[in-house]
C-alpha cells in the first residue's frame, strides 16, 4: 500500500514534519477533508505498529497528540463537511468513580481515529449515559473504571440503558484497571478492551470501518 | 526531604520482649522463599486496607482517619481470616500515597461519600517551568515547597505512620504475624508522572526528554543517598522495602523510553535496598512480561517480585526460577466476582506451577475493599493443602 507522506510523517511521530506538511497543503488549497484521512491513515499506521508491539501506550499517546495539533488548522474548514467521523462514542468513568487516565487516553485515541467522543467525564450518573446517547445519536458507549467497588455502578448503569430501551441499539465497551472479560460478562458489556487500541479496534469493527 | 514515604511504618525491631515461636516459624518460611528455596508449606502475605474495615464493621471514615483505628482493624480481621504468615504494612493512611504520586488523595467521609474507596485526585500540578525550578533549586527544596501548597495531609499521614508503625508491627508481632514489606523506597519517574499526569509527562518524553532526564537524574542523585542512610537507619537486615512500579510499567513504555527513563533508576534503586541488607519487594502492576527476563539482571534470591495479576506469572516463573522469589497473584476481580472453586483451582495451579519453591501465595496489588469473605479464606487456606 502506498502511504503519503503526511501519513507517513504521523506514523513515525515526526511531529514537526507532519504539522508542515499539513500547512503545506492547506496553502496548495487542498481540500481538509482530504488531508483529515491522510492523517487518519497516519494513525492507522501507529495502530499497526501498537498491534506489532513496535509501539506502546507512550507513542499511542504522543501520536493523538500529533494528530490534535497537526489538525488543528483544518478544524473551521470541517465544520462544513458532512462526513467527519465514523460514528459517536459516549465515554465515561462510571459514578463513584474519579479515575480519568485512561478514559483519557481512549477519548484521544477514539478522536484520532475519526470516532466524535462525547467525553461526560468521571464519576458519571447512569442517567446522563442515557441522556448524551439521545442526544447525539450515539451507537458506542465506553465505560471506565479503575475500582473493582464500582462493578455494580457499572452494571447498573448498562441496566439503565436496558430501562430506556437503548440496549439494542448501542454497544458498550469496557475498559479500566481491574476489568477483566469476567467483569465485562458481569456487569452485561459487549466488549472488554484491554487497551485503547483495542478500543479502537472494537469500535471500528461495530462501525463496519475497515 | 526523605526519598522514603512510610518511614519507619515498620520499623522498630523486637523491643525488649520475645516474639512466640509461630512468629519465628513463620519468619523462616518467608525468610526460605525469598531465597528461593523451598518451605515446609507455600508462605502467605497480605495487603489489605478498606477490606479489613468491612471485614470487621469499622466505617472507611473511621478507618482512614485513624492509624491505630486502621491497625486495630487490619489485625483483628488477619486473626479473622486464619493462619496468615505475614501483612505487608501493619496500619494505613491512604493519604500517605500523596508522597509516591505527589497529588493529593480523595478520602471516604471527608471528600468522597462514606462508602467510597480512597481515590487520587490526579490533575496537572506541576508545568515544564518547574522542570527548570527542580534544577536550579534541587529536589527536596523544590519538594518541600510543593508538599506546602498540595501535600498537607499527605505529610500528616506520613508522620502519624512513622509513630504508630513500630507500634503496631509490635502488636502483630506479640501475635505471630510477619510485618513483611512496611517501607518504600520510590522511583523518580512516579513521583514526576503522578504530579504532571501521565499524558502530560508521556509528551514531555517525546518533546523534552532531556530535560526530564536531568530532573529524574537530580532527584536520583538524592534518593541515592537518602536511601542508604535511611536503611541504615532502620537497620534490620531482610526487611522488606517496597520499590513499586505502577506508571513505570512497560505495559506504557516503548522500550526507547522504558530504558532510558525507568530501568537505569529502579535496578540502581533495588542495588541499593540489597546492598544496605534489605529485602527489595518489586511491587510491580500492569504488565511486565516484556520485561521479565530484565529481572534477572536483579541480585540473585534477594527480591521479590510481587506481581498483581495482569503479568503472566507462570511465564515468569519459568525464566525466574531459582533466581527470584514471585509473590501473587489472586487477581482482584476473581477475589471479588469469582466463586470459592474458582479461587481455589487458581491457588492450586499457583501452588503448583509456581511454588513450591520461592513463592509466596498472595492476592493481585491489593485485597479489594469489596472482596468476598469466602474467597479471600479459601486464598488463605490454600496454602495448608
Amino acid at each position: 500500500m502506498i502511504t503519503s507522506p503526511l501519513a507517513q510523517a504521523l506514523g513515525d511521530l515526526e511531529e514537526d514534519k507532519a504539522i508542515l506538511l499539513v500547512n503545506d497543503k492547506l496553502a496548495k488549497g487542498e481540500p481538509a477533508l482530504s488531508i483529515l484521512e491522510e492523517l487518519q491513515a497516519g494513525m492507522n499506521i501507529v495502530g499497526e505498529r501498537f498491534e506489532n508491539e513496535e509501539y506502546y501506550l507512550s507513542e499511542l499517546i504522543y501520536a493523538a497528540d500529533i494528530f490534535k495539533k497537526a489538525g488543528a488548522p483544518l478544524q473551521e474548514d470541517l465544520k462544513s463537511s458532512v462526513q467527519v467521523s465514523y460514528g459517536t462514542l459516549v465515554l465515561g468513568t462510571v459514578k463513584n468513580d474519579i479515575h480519568d487516565f485512561g478514559k483519557d487516553i481512549v477519548a484521544t485515541v477514539m478522536s484520532s481515529n475519526g470516532i466524535k467522543v462525547i467525553d461526560l467525564g468521571v464519576n458519571v450518573e447512569h442517567q446522563a449515559f442515557v441522556d448524551a446517547i439521545k442526544a447525539n445519536d450515539a451507537t458506542l458507549v465506553g465505560m471506565s473504571c479503575l475500582l473493582t467497588t464500582v462493578f455494580d455502578d457499572m452494571k447498573d448503569a448498562i441496566q439503565t440503558l436496558k430501562d430506556a430501551g437503548l440496549r439494542d441499539q448501542v454497544t458498550v465497551l469496557i475498559g479500566g484497571g481491574p476489568v477483566d472479560q469476567a467483569t465485562c460478562d458481569y456487569v452485561g458489556g459487549d466488549y472488554y478492551c484491554k487497551t485503547a487500541q483495542d478500543g479502537v479496534i472494537a469500535a471500528k469493527k461495530v462501525l463496519g470501518v475497515s | 526531604m526523605a526519598d522514603t514515604h512510610e518511614p519507619n511504618a515498620g520499623a522498630g525491631g523486637s523491643g525488649g520482649f520475645a516474639p512466640p515461636p509461630l512468629f519465628f516459624e513463620r519468619m523462616q518460611r518467608l525468610q526460605t522463599a525469598v531465597a528461593c528455596g523451598t518451605p515446609d508449606r507455600v508462605p502467605l502475605s497480605l495487603v489489605m486496607d478498606l477490606f479489613a474495615a468491612n471485614v470487621m464493621g469499622v466505617s472507611y471514615p473511621d478507618f482512614v482517619s485513624s492509624v491505630d483505628v486502621a491497625g486495630r482493624t487490619m489485625l483483628d480481621a488477619m486473626e479473622r481470616l486464619g493462619d496468615v504468615d505475614s501483612i505487608q504494612f501493619p496500619t494505613y493512611a491512604p493519604d500517605v500515597l500523596g508522597m509516591l504520586w505527589l497529588a493529593p488523595m480523595k478520602v471516604p467521609g471527608r471528600d468522597l461519600p462514606e462508602h467510597s474507596q480512597w481515590q487520587m485526585d490526579e490533575q496537572v500540578r506541576i508545568q515544564r517551568e518547574d522542570y527548570d525550578k527542580i534544577l536550579e533549586m534541587g529536589w527536596s527544596p523544590w519538594f518541600g515547597q510543593y508538599i506546602g501548597k498540595h501535600l498537607g495531609a499527605a505529610a500528616a499521614a506520613g508522620q502519624a505512620l512513622q509513630e504508630a508503625g513500630p507500634r503496631w508491627t509490635m502488636e502483630y508481632m506479640k501475635k505471630g504475624y510477619v510485618v513483611f514489606s512496611p517501607l518504600t523506597v520510590d522511583h523518580p519517574f512516579e513521583h514526576i508522572a503522578g504530579a504532571r499526569t501521565v499524558k502530560e509527562f508521556t509528551l514531555d518524553l517525546f518533546q523534552i526528554p532531556d530535560k526530564v532526564q536531568a530532573v529524574l537524574d537530580v532527584i536520583m542523585a538524592e534518593k541515592r543517598e537518602q536511601t542508604r542512610h535511611f536503611l541504615r537507619a532502620v537497620g534490620q537486615p531482610g526487611l522488606g522495602y517496597w520499590v513499586g512500579s505502577w506508571r513505570t510499567a512497560p505495559e506504557f513504555l516503548s522500550p526507547r523510553l522504558w530504558n532510558r527513563f525507568v530501568w537505569p533508576y529502579m535496578k540502581e534503586l533495588v542495588e541499593i535496598v540489597a546492598e544496605e541488607g534489605g529485602t527489595p519487594v518489586l511491587h510491580y502492576d500492569a504488565n511486565w512480561d516484556r520485561e521479565i527476563e530484565r529481572l534477572k539482571d536483579l541480585p540473585a534470591r534477594r527480591c521479590v517480585l510481587e506481581l498483581d495479576g495482569k503479568t503472566d506469572i507462570f511465564r515468569a516463573k519459568k525464566i525466574l526460577a531459582g533466581h527470584m522469589c514471585i509473590l501473587g497473584d489472586v487477581h482482584p476481580a476473581m477475589l471479588t466476582l469469582g466463586t470459592v472453586d474458582q479461587v481455589k483451582a487458581y491457588c492450586n495451579r499457583l501452588l503448583d506451577e509456581v511454588g513450591p519453591d520461592g513463592f509466596i501465595m498472595a492476592m493481585g496489588c491489593a485485597l479489594p475493599p469489596d472482596a468476598k469473605f469466602e474467597n479471600v479464606k479459601a486464598m488463605v487456606d490454600s496454602v495448608q493443602r
